[in-house]
């Protein structure tokens, strides 16, 4: 499928800034909080209601929405509006299931972006949610491919939302899987402890069937859950070679490094055993973990390899290559798996008026 | 392409812990609904809820070895459920952890069950709860996938009451594709403090047990459950048990509002006639329809005008949700799971306790057990929060 067109609300400058034109914000902590725009796009009336998730998919696809007329909408989010939800579950102890109000639990259903958007957009078409943690993304990416396949769209929006919600940050913090101690994000990858740094934000793309000027293209995806570390390698040359590809054919790996000393090792081991001389880049000191990951390291990606200049401190293991290829392998915790191949598409042919 | 079959199915709901005792209420018109007696709420008194006759401990009990310390209630139904399908369906060790094995499922309260842990967890803990992992949703899909040693494509779906429905779709949409060979789907949600509180909260609670498509419902009873199913290829099943086929399928926003449905039945009618579409059928090949049916004033009587948009002659309907309650998230797969137990049995179960006719409407449900019914088609609809409409068609193999 191709990448038509995109949108990003992150802790980068990525929405309407110039985040590849200067040097990224360096967090210090372990939360990076989205750099959230005006939001010209939602009536005030309607962005006053919204919770935090709510408001940035929103804000980063109805723009979209606007431009192209697509056929469905495939919404990617782990936690949804998960700051609304234990509003409501404080409320419900507070007042000891007193009579409460319903806002923060409507609010706080995954598929309420999906649902709003279509509300938004008039769009009756295809509507989904996947909500599965470190996989989401791919989850969506199936589904629209599905949907091509099967020829019952042309155009969708497709994308993942993910609000840092300080009751499920405590929680993560608490089984370990967020730092302790705070680090600034350009020195994430020092730090050699336990716990990624928490990241927010959403990143929306128009994706099509056909190639009509694409931006980029996703060529392929995979995904395991716990797998052994050959499984992995099995998984990575399976999906190479579907594509008629081999490893040297990839420009540069992305890989999910989120400085979580206990789970980077993955990243290490996958990079040693299929790509030893490859570039890598890494997305998570932009834009911290969340279980959406892959959605902005999909952002990022069709970025560059539509041109855009790589970000210095992404570069981990520097390569001249030009990027028209990028593997993305991208863990959660250590167990769930993804793969998204994402490349520079042909120059379209034009279409010729019938 | 050959047809997607289903050839093993796992049921537990407030009739019963297995298929069989499911099928044996359903044909008796014994409702599981009445007074909760494990649900930790204030409201376990006051209403009446579809609870799953079995304690936590109990269902820990029967599962045996599969399980790890720390289960939701949710991952408890889901595994009892899940076990059940992948034995019926006769899956070995190596076909369960083959790459092409895919899991779908779906939950909305997932492990949000476990409320005063969560709560706990995020505001006074030091050390984690047992529950932890638990939270999220997604989380039992993935204590599913490494208990049971699956390494292959998995997903959870939330469009609120229409989840499961949308997993079904998706696992037969990805044989259909060559995605994968086998997909074990379905959906789960547990009683739960917090969605009883977040109903309550919208006002759709009956105060007695719900009344689909009668003139006089007041609301829905909630229920808990798990089901899921296994669906093969036909040409993979040769030797195995056919429960019926996935036949048909649509999904269609309503795109009105945030919490009810449109007067126009606009997503309803959407996700039917995608479903007839898909299925290549026409509306008078549908021998009758497992409703959504809610119980509540705006799904009933939207869904009957949408039917009637549809249908020239609606056809029989029922609402099993007066057995079971709503079991949100899992509804989809259990009353998947109803309708091919209908065309294996060649049977219609009854929707219960309706009386007086609907005033918008010459229309009134089936309420009578019919053994020996010629069951071709089953239409069996879901529709969801967010407007998400999802309707799914098993057919007779």
């Amino acid at each position: 499928m191709f990448i038509k067109d995109l949108t990003c609300i992150s802790p980068q400058r990525t929405f309407e800034g110039d985040f590849f034109q200067s040097e990224p914000v360096i967090y210090t902590g372990s939360q990076l909080i989205a750099i959230e725009p005006a939001y010209e796009s939602i009536p005030n009336s309607q962005l006053r209601r919204m919770g935090k998730s709510n408001r940035m998919a929103t804000g980063a696809a109805m723009p979209l929405l606007q431009k192209y007329k697509t056929d469905g909408i495939i919404i990617g989010t782990t936690d949804g509006g998960m700051e609304d939800c234990h509003r409501f579950l404080n409320q419900i102890i507070q007042y000891q299931e007193g009579t409460l109000t319903p806002t923060n639990f409507v609010q706080g259903s995954p598929s309420s972006p999906a649902g709003g958007l279509a509300l938004m957009s008039a769009n009756s078409g295809y509507n989904n949610t996947h909500s599965n943690k470190g996989l989401s993304f791919e989850n969506c990416l199936m589904d629209a491919d599905l949907l091509f396949i099967e020829a019952r769209a042309k155009s969708l929006l497709v994308g993942c939302v993910e609000e840092i919600s300080q009751a499920q940050h405590r929680i993560e913090t608490l089984a370990g899987y967020i730092k302790k101690e705070d680090v600034s994000s350009d020195k994430l990858y020092s730090s050699k402890t336990p716990g990624a740094v928490n990241g927010e934000g959403a990143a929306m793309f128009v994706v099509e069937a056909k190639n009509d000027n694409a931006l980029a293209e996703i060529v392929d995806f995979d995904m395991i859950s716990y797998p052994s570390r050959e499984d992995l390698l099995t998984k990575a040359d399976a999906l190479l070679k579907r594509n008629g590809l081999t490893t040297d054919d990839v420009d540069a790996l992305m890989l999910g490094f989120s400085g979580d000393v206990n789970t980077d090792n993955w990243y290490h081991g996958f990079a040693k055993d299929l790509f030893p001389q490859t570039g890598i880049l890494s997305f998570k000191n932009l834009f911290g973990e969340t279980p959406s990951a892959s959605a902005f390291a999909t952002w990022f990606a069709a970025q560059l390899v539509s041109g855009k200049p790589v970000p210095e401190m992404t570069f981990q293991r520097w390569s001249s290559r030009e990027l028209k290829t990028i593997l993305i392998y991208n863990h959660y915790q250590g167990n769930q798996h993804g793969f998204v191949l994402v490349r520079k598409p042909a120059p379209s042919i034009p279409q010729r008026g019938k | 392409m050959g047809r997607i079959v289903v050839t093993g199915i796992g049921v537990i709901s407030a009739i019963g812990n297995n298929a069989s005792e499911n099928h044996s209420s359903l044909q008796k018109g014994n409702t599981g609904i009445g007074k909760a007696q494990f649900l930790n709420s204030k409201y376990a008194n006051e209403l009446l809820f579809g609870e799953v006759k079995l304690s936590n401990k109990e269902m820990l009990a029967s599962l045996g070895n599969s399980v790890v310390s720390g289960m939701s209630r949710t991952e408890l139904l889901a595994f009892t459920a899940f076990k059940e399908a992948v034995n019926d369906a006769g899956l070995s060790d190596t076909e369960l952890s083959d790459f092409d094995t895919a899991l779908l499922s779906a939950t909305t309260v997932g492990g949000m069950v476990e409320t005063e842990a969560i709560h706990a967890d995020a505001n006074t803990n030091t050390t984690p709860s047992p529950f932890v992992n638990s939270y999220r949703s997604g989380a039992h899909t993935l204590q599913l996938a490494k208990a049971f040693g699956l390494r292959g494509y998995t997903d959870t779906m939330n469009t609120a009451c229409s989840s499961s429905a949308n997993s079904i779709m998706l696992g037969a949409r990805m044989i259909k594709a060559g995605k994968c060979k086998r997909a074990i789907v379905g959906g789960v949600d547990s009683l739960a403090k917090y969605t009883v509180n977040g109903f309550n909260s919208l006002q759709i609670f009956s105060d007695e047990i719900t009344r689909p498509f009668d003139a006089n419902r007041k609301g829905l009873n909630l229920g808990e459950g798990a089901a899921y199913l296994v669906l093969e290829r036909e040409e993979d099943a040769v030797k195995k048990t056919i429960y019926g086929e996935i036949r048909g399928y649509g999904n269609s926003n309503d795109a009105y509002h945030p919490s009810s449905m449109s007067p126009e039945a606009v997503g309803v009618r959407g996700a039917m006639n995608g479903a007839l579409q898909t299925a290549g059928l026409k509306p008078s090949d549908i021998i009758y329809v497992n409703a959504h049916g809610t119980g509540t004033e705006n799904n009933d009587y939207t869904e009957v005008h949408g039917m009637q948009q549809i249908f020239d002659t609606v056809p029989p309907y029922i609402s099993t949700k007066s057995f079971t309650g709503h079991t949100l998230a899992a509804s989809g797969a259990i009353e998947a799971v109803y309708s091919l137990l209908s065309i294996k049995h060649q049977e219609i179960y009854p929707s219960l306790n309706w009386q007086t006719p609907m005033p918008e409407f010459n229309s009134k449900p089936q309420t009578e057990f019919v053994a020996n019914a010629k069951v071709e088609h089953v239409l069996s609809n879901s529709f969801g929060f967010g407007g998400n409409c999802s309707s799914l068609i098993l057919s007779k193999v």
